[in-house]
């Protein structure tokens, strides 16, 4: 009763016109943040920091969480209009989001994600609010041992997304963690790859190459097309079919948890749930075959997965004071300059912020949802332009955004190499999600194996000794097996039929 | 035109061109500074950087971007740095001894050395600090090395980062205790040092009092000692590692303002005034010291004889990590 007694007095205080302001100016800002490609939420919500020295630390933590899942549904907006992911989270929405769109569904795709977002956002903070406490104690039982096991887990994932051949899959899959070894090795310091570039230094960079693969890779495709066309060529219904709505309602539950309990460890990524929970949709999927043609579950999972994700990362923060993403490291700093740290000492001396903060979240994804499904129409319309001028639009709005990352005009040079490359792939069929996986999880494995390593002195026994380690890799193990048994009979007899 | 009437006219264009030229550095700033941040907007150089730019340009008259170039550790936007023309229109944080160690590890191959920096202003020192949770069983920093010689490479001592001031605090303290030696482990920064603490994955941390004086505070870690000479006013009943007789370990981290090499006198002169007076605002004071940063402001002669002593210092340390076995 404790509990929700604190959420009321919370819920007052973030119900005052000036924090509802704060959520709402922090909502637009986030949206736009999330919109623009290259500035993701994390260095957003940096550069707007200032602009909350003037508040008082409720408002302007208000406004700064509210710019954070703001940006997390925003990207989403750009990743269905033109195959731009607008933040890392939302490449997997290009997946089918932008077929949906193509189809002239694409009001109906933002219109599902913009609800998956709100059903994400508010469960995770209903349990956020709940089961905190307890819950928090996952975070500390992943040490680098685990999030490398669990990282080999993803990895399994690859077969999920490989497409019409495993092989093919596979090979795309081994060439991402191969991009991804380019830059400084984290064992020794050591440049690899880098040909003496300071830019290489850092590895490839993953914004411009999704943006070059996928963004990118559309336009060439379209220019290259017999015919110009508008992308849409009907006006269909924004709100998703009777039809649809059966089959989103289990993807958005399925999404919203993987998102929450992968939000609770620290060091996972707001990228992973969404490939997690789009996988394990295709898996389960009666018709695996549609995803990649504009499957609604496709949208309706990863966008649950990712906001629910966005709020549940607030756990780790706001009861151990571990930050567990890039962007909430920032969001830890905004709360450090007003000279409060998260943890659990928080909760006892300043209940009066942190509950307002969290009733917040709940007002926040309410204004989110509010704010975002009237737009839907108004940015469905984009795609009833002719094409010749969203073509040059995205171009523009892509080189814009991969120079703004690091104001690096290297990142620009990436991203248009990765478009050609995208373009080529495909146009031989190669599938390009298996590669945007093996450059997600390339750094996390080989940081957490080097780690664990160091951690156990060289022996490998960390991995085996650790119960929940060793579970983890029996688990991807089995994934790995299964999938192998379930996929090899069609590969033998497409080989046979060749 | 005769020898003479030639030689003056010269003369006359030399000296027209000289006040045109001290014209311009006495107009200086006509347009928007560039400040150049070598990490992510939203660390804590950045962050710092932001607070001193938004005070600086009101007496500037003109404003003060922060432009994040971060990359490999800094090294992308030193190199940056070295690069742009020495005309006060971009200038930097160089952060010590990070920049030096970038220059001194031969695999970097970094394009500019501790002589293509004009030295402006430093902003910030931050002691480091070695810290271990609540209820470790090293009570004192004497205990943590007792274990270290008894069962050397076994404890597990965290870095915020390969080569940064950390990991050199850790080579120190190797270097000034005789036999004890720690199981180094890098992690990426303060974050995950608290994390891995926390869960018991690395038995002590070595990182700088800024990162940890709330932590210390509530009671959730305990700091063993301050590697300075003084005590840090953040936490004042810390003792430091000189007062523990171990005068040689003294880490810190520090941040300050530069430019590319060859900048006129005038304009660093005027960036170093203005600059210091930002700095020295209560404003900027507070914003800083509520985060348990420590200012420490240097200029001129002071600043440049600091750069010249940790890079000093610093090659002798980058080189034994280079060499040091693994485990």
């Amino acid at each position: 009763m404790d509990t929700l007694q604190h959420l009321m007095t919370g819920l007052a205080a973030a119900l005052s016109w000036q924090n509802l302001v704060f959520a709402l100016i922090g909502c637009v800002l986030g949206t736009l943040i999330g919109v623009l490609p290259g500035l993701g939420p994390a260095a957003g919500t940096a550069i707007l920091i200032p602009l909350t020295f003037r508040l008082d630390p409720t408002g302007g933590l208000i406004m700064l969480s509210a710019i954070y899942y703001g940006a997390m549904y925003g990207g989403t907006i750009t990743s269905v209009l033109i195959n731009v992911p607008g933040e890392a989270a939302s490449v997997v929405t290009c997946f089918d989001g932008h077929q949906m769109a193509k189809q002239g569904r694409g009001g109906t795709a933002l219109g599902i994600a913009a609800i998956g977002s709100f059903v994400g956002g508010i469960t995770a903070t209903i349990a956020l609010v709940v089961v905190a406490p307890p819950l928090a104690r996952v975070a500390l039982s992943f040490g680098p041992p685990e999030i490398f096991a669990l990282m080999l887990v993803g990895l399994g994932l690859v077969t999920g997304l490989a497409g019409r051949s495993l092989l093919a899959g596979l090979a795309m899959a081994v060439l991402g963690l191969l991009i991804a070894m380019v830059g400084i090795d984290p064992v020794r310091g050591a440049p690899r790859f880098t040909f003496g570039i300071p830019s290489l230094y850092d590895g490839v960079g993953f914004i411009p190459v999704v943006m070059g693969l996928f963004g990118v890779a559309e336009i060439l495709l379209v220019v290259g097309a017999p015919t110009r066309q508008v992308i849409a060529t009907k006006l269909t219904s924004l709100l998703p079919s009777r039809e649809e709505w059966r089959r989103s309602g289990g993807a958005i539950g399925r999404g919203t948890g993987i998102g929450f309990f992968l939000g609770l460890i620290p060091g996972v990524g707001a990228i992973i749930p969404t490939f997690v929970a789009y996988v394990l949709e295709k898996r389960i999927s009666k018709t695996p075959e549609q995803f990649g043609q504009g499957a609604i579950e496709g949208v309706a999972a990863p966008e649950s997965a990712n906001n629910a994700y966005a709020n549940a990362a607030m756990i780790p923060l706001l009861t151990l004071g571990i930050p567990s993403s890039p962007t909430i490291a920032v969001l830890m700093g905004a709360f450090i300059i007003n000279g409060l740290t998260p943890g659990p000492f928080l909760f006892q001396e300043r209940p009066d912020l942190v509950w307002a903060v969290i009733a917040s979240f709940f007002l926040g994804n309410i204004l989110l949802l509010v704010l975002n499904l009237p737009l839907v129409g108004l940015w469905a319309r984009i795609l009833h332009l002719p094409y010749q001028y969203v073509c040059v639009g995205t171009l523009l709005f892509c080189i814009l955004g991969a120079y703004s990352l690091q104001q690096n005009v290297f990142d620009v040079g990436v991203m248009i190499v990765c478009g050609i490359i995208g373009y080529g792939m495909r146009r031989i069929d190669l599938p390009i999600a298996p590669l945007v996986l093996g450059l997600i999880l390339g750094p996390f494995i080989e940081k957490a194996l080097r780690t664990s390593l160091e951690m156990s002195g060289g022996d490998f026994s960390i991995f085996f000794t650790r119960p929940l380690c060793l579970g983890l890799l029996i688990v991807g193990a089995l994934i790995l097996l299964g999938s192998a048994l379930r996929l090899a009979p069609a590969e033998v007899r497409k080989a046979s039929a060749d | 035109m005769s020898r003479f009437a030639t030689a003056t006219l010269g003369a006359a264009l030399a000296v027209a061109a000289a006040i045109a030229g001290a014209a311009a550095q006495q107009d200086y700033p006509t347009r928007p500074i560039q400040l150049m941040v070598a990490f992510p907007a939203g660390g804590s150089t950045d962050i710092a950087a932001r607070i001193v730019a938004s005070i600086a340009e009101k007496e500037l008259g003109q404003s003060i971007v922060v432009v994040n170039k971060g990359g490999a550790g800094g090294q992308v936007g030193w190199t940056d740095m070295v690069r742009q023309k020495p005309d006060g229109y971009y200038i930097g944080f160089i952060n010590l001894p990070a920049t030096n160690t970038i220059i001194l590890d031969p695999e970097r191959k970094a394009i500019f050395s501790e002589k293509d920096f004009t030295p402006i202003i430093n902003q910030v020192l931050d002691p480091g600090v070695i810290w271990v949770r609540a209820d470790s069983p090293y009570k004192t920093v004497q205990d943590l090395i007792e274990a270290a010689r008894k069962s050397p490479s076994t404890i597990r001592a965290a870095t915020t980062g390969i080569l940064g001031d950390d990991h050199l605090a850790i080579l120190m303290t190797e270097e000034a205790t005789p036999g004890a030696v720690f199981r180094i482990v890098h992690l990426e920064g303060g974050a995950a040092q608290f994390k891995e603490i926390m869960a018991g994955n690395i038995d002590v941390a070595f990182d700088n009092v800024g990162s940890i004086v709330p932590r210390v505070k509530s009671g959730e870690v305990r700091a063993l000692a301050v590697m300075d000479d003084v005590r840090s006013k953040f936490l004042p009943e810390v003792p430091t590692t000189k007062e523990l007789g171990y005068p040689t370990i003294i880490s810190n981290s520090t941040r300050g303002i530069a430019g590319p090499k060859d900048m006129p006198a005038p304009i660093v002169a005027k960036l170093r005034d203005v600059l210091k007076k930002a700095m020295e605002n209560p404003e900027h004071i507070k914003k800083l010291e509520d985060q348990g940063i420590a200012i420490k402001i240097m200029v001129g002669e002071e600043y440049a004889k600091y750069f010249a002593d940790t890079h000093a210092k610093a090659k002798k340390y980058t080189e034994w990590a280079k060499t040091r076995p693994m485990k």
